[in-house]
């Protein structure tokens, strides 16, 4: 165990995840902008270019954008290890993978393959020096626990997920003769089922029995589910990979998926039933709403496998509850928690002038109210994202939510940062 | 109770709860039933915090024990102690809104400081006062 993880001040500085917060919502909005000028409905092809830039958007300017943002605060205070050289990483990480995900996007929509070949090197320098700097991150570690487990495990399926994701791009942009199919799927099995998926695990795993005061997540779930995922993800990519005669190999592994995440979306549900603090909480109903839409793309990507389902696309609509339903929902709820305890958390250090002066509680950085109009907001976004494709109109109310939610979530930022700069411009007068 | 970690952590848990009774009595607007499970909430962290600061941080140092985090763990009570105090003055207003913003922020600070401690600090002390455990765990619950 190493000692000094604790002595130092741990939490890097202030403006590290709050940049990657202020970007991430005008992907948001960029997403909605692509698909409200898409030619037709983009939800009839699931590779049309207006799907695949606004997908992509989401993916990488927004969700891997809070939480690259969101693991240089975490991994520091939960793990107790600082990233090395954590201003250059931020630096380089924001600004490739902010000009990467917009040359892909705009690649995608524009079928330029000139845009495509500059978005993957800069994509790929993003996540290698991000994985880079957590791998050091992590074996500097004190602590030997789940999360930080799950973690590793996260950038191991995020490395492979970048890897098959460089190489569609270069294939899509040189008209390689690949199988872009089977290549796509396991890209998207690694990046949600895999980095997404077993971050929130390892992170719900503190951030649940801590916020909610519910019991702790049971021992032998904490210590089999994330390597159990991960082993069930490599067996599918082993069956993607090698595409056996028979279907049911594929079947079985997704249905193993299916049921590990949804035990991990059932207790975590009655964990927060059986919470200690019963008072109502934004982030924690957005948690909720995560976890109800997690076991709905269970339910539609195991409908995929009934011959004539009544579902158009059950797996496009698997995929949408995934990552609006689930993800998104897991992690606006947590911004709305993190960034007000930020901006408090730094003001606090200002010593007794800050006392003196006073500093906002987190309720008076972001107005509750707020998150829960997004609540709403976010709800019926994630309705009309379910009814897109077979419903055209729903595609402009999928939009029009993505950009008030844009809107919304970015205001929130800049109101923190606001209340940031202004409290510390008076305790900086007043210590003078 | 057998290690000073297990010890530790079911009084954090004990005073969580009393947190969540306070809380959530203020949130009723029941300011009598707030007041008292406020207070009964202050007097077990105000224990806590001496069972840690007379008797188990004093040992540990003593024993070679590392001081930085120990500094840090001290320093994270005296935050504790201010909000602790706000909340105090906001029971007596019977203000709810500050009492809630003031609650929701100790539970951050208060989550984050027992997380690092169950994690790091206890395991490090059930380590180095592996000897004098028993010693050690009467004193505290001596204080």
């Amino acid at each position: 165990m190493k000692l000094a993880s604790l002595s130092t001040d741990q939490a890097p500085p202030i403006f590290i995840p709050l940049r990657f917060f202020a970007v991430a919502p005008l992907f948001m909005i960029l997403a909605a902008l692509l698909l409200a000028t898409s030619n037709g409905n983009p939800f009839s092809d699931i590779h049309s270019p207006a799907l695949l830039a606004a997908t992509h958007c989401i993916t990488l300017g927004f969700v891997a954008m809070t939480m690259l943002g969101a693991i240089q605060q975490i991994l520091p205070v939960m793990i107790g290890s600082t990233m090395p050289a954590p201003a250059p990483v931020a630096w380089l990480t924001l600004l490739s993978l902010t000009l990467g995900t917009l040359l892909l996007s705009s690649g995608f929509m524009l079928g330029k393959a000139e845009l495509l070949n500059l978005a993957w090197p800069l994509l790929g320098l993003t996540f290698l020096v991000f994985i880079g700097a957590s791998l050091v991150s992590l074996t500097r570690a004190a602590a030997r626990n789940v999360t930080k487990a799950a973690v590793l495990l996260a950038l191991f399926a995020l490395t492979g997920a970048i890897t098959l994701g460089a190489l569609l791009a270069r294939g899509y942009a040189t008209g390689l003769a690949l199988d872009y199919l089977r290549l796509a799927a396991a890209h998207i099995s690694l990046a949600l089922g895999g980095w997404v998926m077993l971050l929130i695990v390892g992170v719900s795993y503190q951030v649940v029995p801590m916020f909610q005061i519910t019991p702790p997540y049971p021992k032998r779930l904490t210590e089999t589910l994330a390597p159990a995922i991960f082993a069930v993800l490599l067996i599918n990519l082993a069956i993607l990979l090698l595409e056996p005669a028979s279907r049911w190999p594929g079947f079985i592994a997704e249905s193993l998926f299916w049921l590990l995440s949804g035990c991990f979306a059932v207790v975590t549900l009655r964990l927060q039933n059986q919470r200690k603090r019963r008072i109502a909480d934004a982030t924690l109903s957005f948690f909720q709403l995560g976890m109800f839409s997690l076991l709905l793309a269970a339910l539609f990507s195991l409908a995929s496998f009934i011959p004539s389902t009544a579902f158009a696309q059950p797996r496009l609509l698997s995929a949408i509850a995934f990552l609006l339903g689930f993800a998104m929902s897991l992690i606006q709820g947590m911004l709305y928690k993190i960034i007000p305890f930020l901006v408090w958390f730094h003001l606090f250090r200002g010593g007794p002038s800050a006392t003196k002066v006073g500093i906002p509680n987190v309720k008076e950085v972001i107005p509750e109210r707020w998150m829960w109009r997004h609540l709403w907001l976010h709800g019926a976004t994630i309705l009309a994202a379910l009814l897109a494709s077979g419903w055209d109109a729903a595609v402009w109310l999928l939009a029009l939510g993505l950009l008030l939610q844009g809107l919304l979530l970015g205001y929130a930022v800049f109101t923190g940062i606001a209340v940031y700069r202004r409290t510390l411009r008076k305790i900086e007068q007043a210590s003078r | 109770m057998n290690t000073i970690a297990e010890f530790m952590t079911h009084d954090h848990k004990a005073c969580d709860n009393e947190f969540a009774d306070a809380e959530q009595a203020a949130f009723d607007g029941d300011w009598s039933k707030t007041e008292a499970s406020f207070n009964a909430f202050r007097n077990d962290m105000a224990h806590h915090f001496r069972m840690e600061e007379e008797a188990l941080f004093p040992t540990l140092q003593s024993a070679g024990g590392p001081s930085g985090p120990v500094q840090m763990m001290l320093m994270e009570h005296v935050q504790m102690n201010d909000l602790i105090a706000d909340m105090a003055a906001a029971v007596a207003e019977k203000d709810e809104d500050k009492y809630r913003g003031l609650s929701e922020t100790l539970l951050i600070v208060m989550q984050q400081h027992n997380h690092k401690e169950e994690q790091i600090l206890y395991p490090i002390a059930d380590h180095i006062l592996s000897a004098q455990r028993e010693s050690v765990l009467e004193r505290m619950q001596a204080v």
